[in-house]
């Protein structure tokens, strides 16, 4: 990537500046270590890693198939409560671990050995819950990468389009951006995939299309002050074509904003996903997919919490992964903030 | 008002001559041309019984004298008092159905133990009590009815405090029910079936060596036992056990999969089967009180034998639209009972009226069906139902699956709470010591009030406490008993009944009750053409499922 003009963009900002420029590294690797710098981006980088390294090794880790029903198989009911075996070989026999072991097990935490160890209990059909929300990960990752790369990419060139050439072309792509804005981003993506019919796929697909807005109207603002810089004009000068300045010079310094915009917007995404899913909407009702998860087993809120409680968690801990470290990169490409 | 009644009159005794002169050789109406002490109204059809514009069975329905209505059949009906006594066919003041245009949806007005006083819609309907009642007034003032969608909920406000009673308590709650010692579970009898239906015309389910595979596949026991709450059964026919014509001992499928396979194989699928999407909706019913999770285990039961299927889950209205249009070519669908006769699970759904919801139907099947329901003799009946249990394992349309039992919870305080059957439970007898309001929580909102054109059960109970049939259903079973009728006989071949309606009855707007107001409520519904049949979607379904079809029916038929 042509990142060696960066810093003209931000030529007037002041005495940060110098600082910035002194600091060894392209922009990238900076803003990476000034993230992590800050304790809650390592928390949330650190989350969305073991949540990638689940999706990854999904059918490594998990003890039982996505859809693998265990009703007859193992004679338990549906719906069983979580049963871990904490009497496990492996564990050093020291006289503190035996008797936190005891305790847990007065408490209801452990279950005999002879029965089958489900980490998270059971779900309404009998299948592993821990299982489900390993390869739930897949889903909801999967999902979102998915949904916020098309929604950036189609964003980026409208945006890149509108701000770059202005006029006609520019009212007519921010006009109709404004109107998806227009509408509560939810309803909208509700509105598309009943149009759509319901589908993992369709469902990725309007959550994107209700984001593009935001993506494109940030391009554009960054474009309208980029196209003005005096490299613009020198290239412009030197009869360098627009689609090479677009993809050369100004796109490379309108990134910055958009990768922030990204990164939240895999929170979003994460929460919008699992939405149309616990409407039903996303496709499969067999899939392991948490906001499905969720749904199905609403009911069962007061009775066997666990079906609840760890779809939940999940989707929580992936939100905040993503917001965390969105937050971080925020504070470290905003030259406002750098001091 | 007035003027527009003796219209209405003048054309129906015009109509009376003109049906009098074109059918002379009509001998069911034995009795002469009524006289005309009252304003004697007479509706007189029969000569378009059996011709090709009339479908329905109703001939006549005419008011003899001020408290006398008769009915005149095409063909005998041995189920007419039940089906009369269904709360779609309650009666409502004539001047009223006028005054609204045929739709009193939002105001109705009845005879019943309590008048409607507000519906607001989205949060709640109130009812108070009808100081006027004929029969013993209600000890209760005020009835609240509210609704939640989510069982978890309902279970909550109850325990919370905020509402009497609720309805359907969650299949997993029925254990916290019983042992909290403020609230008291009443389990209703299973008047259900649920069943794994076949449009038989879209292939590969055109094939009945499919269809009976997949009847071989499932393992009833492993969805009752898991899914289904205390007091559910597995069906072994299309009739649930309270239904008088229940047979001992029917034939049905079990649990084989080897047999499943080896149907497979012989239909020329060894290697197994692609069958498309099984469709379903998520909404529980007392039939199937959980089913996406019934769906997921019977499409892992069906995928052991080679069945392979995909789930469909579709919003409520739409999937019930697709299953009458016979869109849906494999679905997860029930039926509870409106009133307790073979009649209303067989005809409704197998019968030569039924809609496309099984494909074209069989003949077989349709001609004893039709025997069955003019059959006086209950031993034949029963011999006849028997054979229909026979052909519908034959050709395997739908397989039955489970009888649903369901519940309701009340505080322990409330006297007299009961579950009925038929999911009508009366407020009118309960009581609770020290309060002057009963608040109810039920699935959902009724969509009108006017339940001659309404087939949900949410606004059916509370139509039940606001209109009066005829007859009635027992409180907290499914006897019929007399209502506005005090009582009613038959001639000996059951074309002809006439009803005595009681005396002094009031409605809530003070007018009082005479025949002329039951034959005006069935009007309205019987006659298509009439001004006033008019409701809320038009589609009169229940009347139409009752007895066969409409006088002058829309020429564009079925589409809704």
């Amino acid at each position: 990537m042509a990142v060696e003009e960066i810093p003209l963009g931000e030529q007037q900002a002041g005495d940060a500046e110098p600082a910035l420029q002194l600091e060894r590294g392209g922009l990238w690797r900076q803003a990476l270590r000034q993230t992590f710098r800050k304790r809650s981006a390592v928390a949330g980088g650190v989350i969305l890693g073991l949540l990638l390294f689940i999706a990854l090794f999904a059918p490594v880790i998990a003890p039982y198939g996505e859809r693998e029903v265990l009703i007859a198989t193992e004679g338990l009911r549906p719906r069983a409560e979580p049963c871990i075996h904490l009497s496990v070989d492996w564990i050093p026999d020291v006289p503190v671990l035996s008797r936190a072991e005891s305790f847990l097990e007065a408490n209801g935490f452990s279950c005999p050995s002879d029965r089958p160890q489900h980490l998270m209990g059971l779900d309404g059909n009998g299948r592993d819950v821990f299982s489900r929300i390993l390869y739930g990960a897949r889903t909801s990752l999967v999902a979102s990468v998915g949904a916020v790369g098309f929604a950036v990419v189609c964003g980026t060139v409208l945006g890149l389009v509108a701000g770059f050439f202005g006029g006609r072309i520019d009212n007519v792509v921010m006009r109709v951006m404004d109107v998806l804005l227009a509408f509560p981003a939810l309803l909208l993506a509700i509105a598309i995939v009943t149009a759509r019919g319901p589908g993992l796929f369709n469902a990725v697909l309007a959550v994107s299309v209700v984001t593009i807005p935001v993506y494109a109207r940030v391009i554009r603002s960054r474009v309208l002050s980029v196209r003005e810089q005096d490299f613009v004009a020198a290239d412009r000068a030197l009869g360098v074509s627009n689609a090479r300045i677009l993809v050369h010079r100004v796109l490379p310094n309108s990134l910055t904003p958009l990768v922030v915009q990204a990164t939240l917007g895999m929170a979003t995404a994460v929460l919008e996903l699992a939405a149309l899913s616990f409407f039903g909407l996303a496709g499969d009702p067999d899939t392991a997919e948490w906001g499905r998860m969720l749904s199905v087993e609403r009911n069962q809120l007061f009775t066997s919490p666990h079906l609840v409680f760890y779809p939940g968690l999940m989707i929580m801990l992936n939100v905040l992964a993503f917001n965390l470290i969105g937050d971080g990169l925020r504070d470290a490409l905003d030259p406002r903030l750098n001091s | 008002m007035r003027r527009q009644r003796t219209r209405w009159l003048a054309l129906l005794v015009a109509f009376g001559l003109v049906a009098a002169a074109c059918g002379g050789d009509d001998d069911e109406s034995g009795d002469g041309p009524e006289e005309a002490d009252f304003e004697a109204v007479a509706i007189d059809e029969s000569d378009q019984c059996g011709t090709e514009g009339y479908t329905g069975n109703l001939a006549a329905i005419e008011a003899v004298d001020e408290l006398t209505v008769r009915f005149t059949l095409c063909e005998p009906d041995v189920a007419f008092p039940a089906k009369v006594a269904f709360s779609a066919l309650g009666i409502h003041p004539s001047e009223h159905l006028e005054a609204t245009g045929g739709a009193p949806i939002d105001n109705p007005i009845g005879t019943g133990p309590y008048r409607l006083e507000a519906w607001e819609r989205g949060s709640q309907i109130v009812l108070t009590a009808n100081e006027d009642y004929w029969g013993e007034p209600p000890s209760i003032p005020t009835v609240v009815f509210r609704w939640s969608a989510e069982s978890a909920q309902r279970l909550v406000e109850l325990q919370s405090g905020d509402v009497d009673g609720i309805d359907n308590v969650g299949t997993e709650d029925f254990a916290t029910v019983q042992d909290d010692p403020d609230l008291q579970l009443l389990e209703r009898e299973p008047l259900n079936v649920f069943y794994l239906g076949f449009n038989v015309d879209k292939p590969p389910f055109d094939d009945p060596l499919v269809r009976q595979a997949i009847g071989y596949a499932i393992d009833k026991e492993r969805i009752v036992e898991n899914f289904y709450p205390e007091g559910s059964q597995v069906a072994d026919q299309f009739l649930p056990p309270g239904i008088p014509q229940y047979e001992e001992g029917a034939e049905t499928f079990t649990y084989d999969p080897e047999r499943a396979r080896q149907l497979l194989a012989e239909a020329g699928y060894p290697d197994g089967i692609d069958v498309g999407p099984l469709s379903y909706r998520a909404e529980p019913r007392p039939y199937l009180p959980q089913p996406p999770q019934v769906a997921s285990d019977i499409r892992d039961q069906l995928a052991q034998v080679g069945i392979r299927a995909t789930l469909d889950e579709q919003e409520s209205g739409t999937f019930i639209d697709n299953a009458n249009t016979g869109n849906l070519s494999f679905y997860m669908l029930g039926w509870g009972a409106d009133f307790p006769d073979a009649t209303n699970f067989w005809d409704f759904h197998f019968g030569a009226g039924a809609s496309p919801q099984f494909g074209t139907g069989f003949p077989d099947l349709h001609e004893v069906l039709a025997e069955a329901g003019s059959t006086t003799d209950e031993e034949e009946r029963a011999e006849l139902y028997a054979q229909a249990n026979d052909l519908l394992f034959e050709h395997a349309p739908a397989i039955p699956i489970a009888y649903g039992g369901s519940a309701v919870a009340f505080k322990a305080e409330v006297e007299g709470a009961h579950a009925s059957p038929l999911s009508n439970e009366q407020f009118a007898a309960m009581s609770i010591e020290g309060q002057d309001q009963l608040v109810w929580m039920q699935n959902g909102e009724p969509s009108g009030l006017y339940c001659a054109d309404e087939t949900d059960g949410e606004a059916l109970r509370v139509c039940e406490q606001i209109n009066e049939s005829l007859l009635g259903y027992e409180v907290g079973g499914t006897e019929v008993v007399p209502l506005l009728a005090e009582d009613y006989e038959s001639n000996e071949d059951l074309t002809e009944w006439t009803f005595h309606l009681r005396e002094g009855v009031t409605f809530h707007d003070g007018t009082s009750l005479d025949a002329g107001d039951v034959v005006a409520s069935y009007r309205v519904q019987w006659d298509a053409a009439d001004p006033l049949h008019v409701g809320r979607d038009g589609l009169f379904t229940y009347f139409e499922a009752l007895f066969g079809g409409f006088l002058n029916p829309p020429p564009a038929e079925g589409e809704a």
